[in-house]
């Protein structure tokens, strides 16, 4: 059994008057990779953006329970510094690839250059080696330079991937990584997260079924802002136990 | 049975009309732009460009429009300078730091109602703060009149302060609808990388929007450009500079500043029938560089903003 690495404990969820998550409990283990499944609207988003406390931006927000993370209980942080240096220690990777409209190289360097400093040789060494973790640097190690924006959609979100890592994460939060993406691109990207869980605690969401039972180790399923199901993706797809998650794989809902 | 019907006659008579407005609009500019050029282009030559204007009944000896040019230049730049910081850090703090409520629908109605505010009254505004005899050191002390400690209150940098108040709401206004374009998903990626929120205005949401700030900037430039009444009533009546001679050497700079001159649009003024020149050739030379600097200021915002498209594709 793997070291935990993050638990959430008995987390609610409002915007505003409205709830959005009752009562989750979830323990996801070090270097493997976590998938929340279920239908739109269902919370899982709200959850994934919970764990890196982007859902602050968001001024009607508000959440009881905790999310500890190795240890540290993550809504007990009350300084801005200590919020930006967790999220430091969690990439995130959006349902839109997000690269700024500059060049490769200054995309990839803009988290470094804020926090570090270093020689450019270095820099670069770092660079290279993240594009190559990041399974891109192949494609585009002829033209650093170039504009971001000029990639295919899969490249950007690859590039986007390499940038998170940059910081060196222990935790990457992906959401809905690859439904702007073609076939090849997402093959591409799932094959990627595979290698990025040996170093990496990763957590999905996806509509994808199949991308959950490809990829993950780990399933929770959401309905209505409560989880219904958690365990094993085998055993969640092999023996669902609940009536709903059945309908739901089976693509009956 | 139902007849079907028919939209010709409405759809034609929309085209129509649509038609028509736009022609009358593309006719009435253009008849503005020949009509100038028709009346002003025996003006136009290389030293009614380099040569100042002269108080002279001769049109031989009255000189040509350096003055004024450089004095729309001048006091485009004042303004720009003074506006520009300004506006941006309103706008940023509009955008991204106030929380709604009185005091934010108060800041955004004063934006509003100043953006109303007739130029002749900001002018007139102007005069009576700057004439104060705090504000000296902006254009000059009055001296030699019995029982007057007021300050002369005209002067390139009297001027250039009130054109910044006058195009403040209106920079305002175009740079927070700039900011509002920046995508939210670089400023949440920006955020998930442990970016603050500074580091994120400054190193992701401002260089993504330059060229639209950049755009935001040239369009108060052209209204610094066609403004006339705050020159008027703030930078003086006068057609030369009239800070120490010759004006355009470094040592007589700030002397020129805090002097009187005039821009393109008051000398219009004066050599038009209305004002004391009655030369109109003369008005409608000078009409030609006004709008000939209005046009590549608006070409130049167009190209900026195209720049901007091409990098976002």
């Amino acid at each position: 059994m793997n070291k935990s690495m993050i638990e959430i404990q008995d987390v609610n969820v409002w915007y505003g008057e409205k709830q959005a998550l009752y009562n989750n409990n979830l323990s996801i283990q070090e270097n493997s990779i976590y998938a929340f499944i279920g239908p739109s609207g269902c919370g899982k988003t709200t959850l994934l953006r919970s764990i890196n406390r982007l859902n602050d931006l968001i001024k009607s927000f508000r959440i009881t329970g905790n999310i500890i993370i190795k240890g540290q209980p993550i809504y007990d942080l009350q300084k801005k510094a200590d919020i930006e240096e967790m999220r430091r220690h969690i990439g995130m990777i959006f349902q839109q690839p997000n690269p700024l409209p500059t060049s490769i190289i200054k995309n990839m360097l803009l988290p470094i250059n804020e926090h570090f400093q270093g020689d450019k040789v270095e820099l670069e060494n770092l660079v290279i080696e993240k594009l190559q973790q990041a399974a891109i640097y192949q494609e585009i190690s002829s033209s650093l330079q170039k504009a971001a924006l000029s990639l295919s959609g899969g490249q950007q979100q690859r590039l986007c991937i390499a940038r998170a890592l940059m910081l060196e994460p222990s935790i990457l939060l992906f959401d809905e990584p690859c439904s702007a993406l073609d076939p090849i691109s997402t093959y591409k990207i799932e094959e990627l997260l595979m290698e990025l869980k040996q170093k990496h605690t990763i957590v999905i969401v996806t509509h994808n079924m199949e991308q959950a039972r490809r990829i993950s180790d780990y399933t929770a399923f959401f309905y209505e802002g409560k989880i219904i199901e958690q365990g094993t993706t085998l055993d969640m797809f092999m023996n669902p136990k609940s009536e709903m998650l059945e309908h739901y794989i089976s693509g009956k809902f | 049975m139902l007849k079907r019907k028919s939209h010709k006659i409405d759809s034609s008579i929309g085209n129509a009309y649509s038609f028509l407005s736009l022609a009358i609009i593309v006719c009435v500019c253009l008849f503005i732009i020949l009509t100038t050029i028709y009346f002003g282009r025996q003006a136009i030559s290389l030293h009614f460009l380099s040569t100042e204007p002269n108080p002279s009944a001769l049109d031989a000896a009255s000189g040509g429009i350096l003055t004024p040019m450089i004095g729309t230049i001048l006091l485009t730049l004042i303004g720009i300078m003074i506006a520009v910081p300004f506006a941006l850090a309103t706008a940023i703090y509009l955008r991204f730091y106030s929380k709604k409520g009185i005091f934010l629908s108060l800041v955004k109605s004063a934006v509003n109602i100043l953006s109303g505010i007739p130029t002749v009254v900001v002018a007139l505004f102007a005069l009576v703060i700057f004439t104060q005899p705090m504000f000296a050191f902006l254009s000059a002390k009055i001296e030699g009149v019995e029982g007057s400690n007021m300050a002369y209150g005209k002067s390139f940098l009297v001027a250039g302060v009130t054109m910044a108040i006058m195009i403040l709401p209106f920079v305002i206004k175009s740079m927070e609808e700039v900011l509002k374009t920046v995508p939210e998903s670089y400023i949440h990626g920006s955020l998930a990388l442990g970016a603050t929120k500074w580091q994120t205005i400054s190193k992701v949401v401002l260089p993504s929007a330059r060229s639209g700030i950049a755009t935001g900037i040239i369009l108060g430039m052209g209204r610094i450009v066609g403004d006339t009444a705050i020159v008027w009533l703030t930078l003086g009546g006068t057609l030369r500079m009239t800070g120490n001679q010759p004006w355009y050497l470094p040592g007589n700079f700030w002397s020129t500043l805090v002097n009187t001159g005039s821009t393109l649009t008051t000398y219009i003024y004066y050599t038009s029938p209305a004002g004391e020149g009655n030369s109109l050739e003369v008005a409608f030379g000078a009409a030609i560089v006004l709008i000939a600097i209005i046009i590549l200021l608006n070409l130049a915002a167009t190209f900026i903003a195209g720049i901007g498209e091409l990098k976002h594709e």
